[in-house]
């Protein structure tokens, strides 16, 4: 019996420990000099497992620059569209920011905020090269998108302006079961942001193409907190930092420059505070 | 003092109507939830769409994919049950490797095999053909049917095989045809075998079809990420998730019960309420049955029409002949699958598979990084270490738990019960996004690493089903041993871990080796939160080849199946070690 008593006594000490650490995101980070960041592996090029096993990809390169820029060592956490928004939102959250190809949308800034955009997409159609001749053929065909992202709703609204009322849309569990239903033949085409789909239709190059134009504007911001504005400056301060002497480029060319894989001119500038 | 007071009712309720305030009252004031409350978004339209409709949606399709599955099942397990008594021996290995090969692999990488792999072993045509008719949907319903019909089949098999020697034999030599033994012995005695078993088959199939969503069908599983992932109302979508899963297990719970109690043998003057209400919702079958059994009377053939007519015996003569160009033919279809399997496997691309492979056995390891678990571990040594610290844990917890779900005390036992039913009637998957996204981040405040959240959540899960086994254990206990270790004065502990737990733990020991197949399969399960199990790692190692799902899902599948195989071999033989009496009958 004494011994069940002690190892009560130690559980609750344990949780109570627990519970006492809870603090703003930024002392967290300035105190432990470890900042996490929640990433996608799926996402390519944004965050996804290479030839080498290693995880890679333009967000991860910031999340490590932003990191080295805090004067801290970044720790990866692994996310998807179901949880990049409730890993911030929990008190104390699992990752203090989170980039992972995510949409800066009012309704996700209703329940955590965002640094500055920090990359520019938009929405288009991927696929099979020469099947879809106009823009219209689109409205008949089963197409595929994300569980759990805008995009699905995006592509629902925009079959619906194109004239079909009750539109074939599937939502797979990530962008691999997405572009394997388009590759395999499931679906005719595949909709997200398009810089995905390039990075995606890379792998088996010139069988697949974007089509049409942009069916929405994607500005990517990073993830973070609800409340906490030191953070949130430090983040931001540290992207602008990134820009201003050129690493933001550095790490874009690496990415999407012309001579990458996936090549997607930068058209935009992030918002610089002078 | 306290002891004699605890055997009092009314202070056993008080204590249990004291936890439960103490709980509710450390969550109201003392606990800080900082999360608002808003079931509104079931019920108002938002930007997204109407989310409780998608929720209805969600469990129409669950519901559907259930009702086909088990149809589908409950036909494969017979088939491939009565196959495995066959004494024809390719029909008894055909019906063997099914067996054995769908119980020993996880779901989801079947899923993932007929759905990613599958789909490429048919020429284009037929390809886009099959595309055109909800193959995702038709993909889960068949794939969960064939795995749960493996199950089945097993429990019939040991149905049928469960009755005596002895009865057969008297049947026989009191004058039945085998048809006669069939409807009049065997049956009825193997559906009172059978039925109970099958009863939480279905239950399971239910849970499994949770899986579903992984090759994204739109069921309740999937329906509850959605609106997650639009709404971000976690607690909301979590519970109502588990609410309708709950639901639906209890339902499913209550009919078996319904069913259990008719098949039952009970005194006439001893019949319960429930076994009244079984009796009146089973009126229309009994009827039905002695219809048939009036018609079979007067169809019957009289003695004149015994004598043989040349006709019926060319025609006997003729069955004769017919069944050996069956089995002939029988034999020639197995060849050719076999061929083509063989061509199938002589054109794998092993290169891949061998540069591959030591991803899928241990992933990075130990070249990982620091962010990862243990230096980068995974595949499939991370999925067996998993399995074995939470098998371990979970003996423990299901230890006590079983042990108090026997409790004669009220403040005991109805917490242990509420706990392995509220586990057990939810799917697994939903278990691990409770525990990784809920109860460690909120209620604990906890930050560890998705593998121990993976580990934590199939460590209660599994306690849930130990805890069953243990009480199972337990209660064979015959009572006359416990009465006599009280007797002799030992205390209920004493009596627990001296007389009682060794033997039912004797007992336990293959259903524990069963487990932790179980649960070795199960952690394919961790792959939903991210974790480099065997499963995750063979999705990211086909989603960087892209081209060869056939080589990496059958490696994976090969894989599974050894180490659940050679487990469930030792625990059979465990079995047989413990209990020497068993024998098979031949029929």
């Amino acid at each position: 019996m004494r011994v069940l008593k002690i190892t009560v006594m130690a559980a609750l000490l344990v949780m109570a420990a627990s519970v006492a650490f809870a603090g703003p995101t930024y002392d967290r980070v300035m105190s432990t000099k470890v900042v996490k960041a929640g990433l996608s592996n799926q996402g390519i090029p944004f965050g996804f497992i290479d030839d080498k096993n290693d995880w890679v990809g333009f967000d991860v390169d910031m999340a490590a620059e932003i990191a080295k820029r805090l004067g801290c060592k970044l720790e990866k956490t692994v996310v998807n569209n179901n949880t990049r928004i409730s890993f911030v939102q929990t008190t104390p959250s699992k990752v203090d920011m989170v980039l992972a190809n995510m949409t800066h949308k009012r309704v996700r800034d209703e329940k955590i905020d965002f640094s500055i955009t920090y990359f520019f997409d938009g929405q288009k159609f991927l696929a099979k090269k020469g099947t879809v001749k106009d823009v219209k053929d689109l409205a008949k065909m089963k197409v595929g998108s994300m569980q759990g992202t805008t995009s699905i709703v995006n592509v629902t609204a925009y079959l619906k302006s194109l004239g079909n009322a009750n539109p074939k849309v599937i939502g797979y569990d990530g962008e691999v079961a997405m572009f394997e239903a388009l590759r395999s033949g499931r679906v005719q085409a595949i909709s997200t942001d398009s810089t995905l789909l390039l990075g995606y239709a890379a792998k088996v190059p010139g069988q697949f193409e974007l089509v049409g134009e942009f069916i929405s504007d994607e500005p990517y911001g990073i993830g973070l907190p609800q409340d906490d504005s030191a953070w949130r400056d430090a983040v931001n301060f540290a992207i602008q930092d990134i820009w201003k002497d050129g690493t933001y480029q550095k790490i874009y060319d690496k990415w999407f420059g012309p001579d990458s894989k996936y090549p997607f001119p930068l058209t935009s500038k992030i918002e610089m505070w002078p | 003092m306290i002891k004699r007071y605890f055997e009092k009712v009314w202070v056993q309720n008080l204590t249990l109507l004291a936890m439960v305030g103490a709980l509710a009252y450390y969550f109201t004031f003392i606990f800080e939830f900082k999360y608002d409350f808003d079931w509104a978004v079931f019920f108002v339209e938002g930007q997204y769409g109407h989310m409780g409709d998608l929720m209805v949606n969600g469990l129409n399709s669950t519901l559907t994919i259930t009702l086909y599955s088990a149809v589908i099942a409950l036909a494969f397990g017979t088939i491939f049950g009565l196959a495995r008594l066959s004494s024809f021996k390719p029909v008894y290995w055909l019906a063997t490797c099914y067996v054995e090969i769908f119980r020993n692999t996880p779901l989801l990488i079947q899923l993932f095999f007929w759905n990613f792999a599958l789909p490429y072993a048919f020429p284009e045509e037929i390809r886009f053909k099959l595309f055109e008719m909800d193959f995702e949907f038709w993909c889960a319903t068949i794939g969960c049917g064939i795995f749960t019909g493996a199950f089945m089949a097993e429990i019939i098999r040991a149905g049928i095989q469960s009755i005596p020697k002895g009865l057969l034999e008297a049947s026989y030599s009191s004058g039945l045809s085998f048809p006669q033994t069939l409807r009049k012995i065997i049956l009825p005695l193997a559906f009172r075998e059978i039925i109970p078993p099958l009863g939480s088959e279905f239950l399971n199939n239910m849970k499994n079809t949770s899986l579903a969503m992984t090759i994204g069908v739109t069921e309740l599983f999937w329906s509850m990420q959605e609106v997650l992932s639009l709404t971000y109302r976690t607690f909301e979508s979590f519970i109502v998730a588990t609410a309708i899963y709950l639901l639906l297990s209890l339902i499913i719970a209550c009919l078996m019960n319904i069913v259990n109690e008719k098949l039952k043998i009970m005194p006439r003057d001893r019949i319960t309420v429930l076994r009244r209400i079984a009796d009146i919702l089973f009126l229309p079958v009994d009827i039905i049955g002695n219809g048939l059994e009036y018609v079979f009377w007067y169809l019957r053939k009289s003695p004149e029409q015994k004598t043989v007519s040349p006709i019926a015996r060319l025609f006997k003569s003729s069955i004769k002949t017919l069944s050996w160009g069956a089995k002939i033919l029988f034999v020639a279809a197995l060849g050719y699958l076999l061929y083509l399997l063989g061509t199938a496997l002589m054109n794998f691309n092993y290169e891949i598979i061998w540069a591959n492979l030591p991803a899928l056995l241990i992933w990075r390891f130990p070249n990982g990084d620091s962010s990862e678990f243990f230096m980068g571990l995974g595949g499939l040594s991370g999925s067996l270490l998993m399995a074995i610290i939470s098998i371990t844990g979970s003996f423990f917890i299901g230890l006590f738990i079983g042990m108090g779900r026997t409790a004669k005390n009220n403040a005991i036992k109805i917490p242990c019960t509420l706990y392995i039913e509220l586990v057990r009637g939810v799917p697994l998957v939903l278990v691990i996004l409770w525990f990784y996204q809920v109860i460690l981040d909120f209620v604990f405040k906890l930050e560890i690493h998705a593998f121990w959240a993976g580990t934590i959540a199939l460590t209660f899960f599994f306690g849930a089903y130990i805890a069953e086994t243990v009480r199972g254990g337990i209660e064979n206990i015959p009572v006359g041993q416990v009465e006599a270790a009280k007797a002799s004065g030992l205390s209920y502990f004493q009596t627990m871990r001296k007389i009682v737990l060794p033997q039912a733990l004797k007992q336990m020991l293959p259903a524990l080796v069963g487990m932790f197949i179980a649960a070795f399969k199960d952690t394919a399960l961790v792959y939903i939160i991210g974790v480099m199990d065997l499963t995750r790692a063979a999705y990211a190692v086909n989603n960087r080849t892209m081209i060869y799902p056939f080589e990496i899902y059958t490696t994976v599948i090969v894989l599974y199946f050894i180490f659940s195989y050679v487990m469930s071999l030792y625990a059979k033989r465990l079995e047989r070690k413990l209990s020497p009496e068993s024998v098979r009958i031949a029929m």
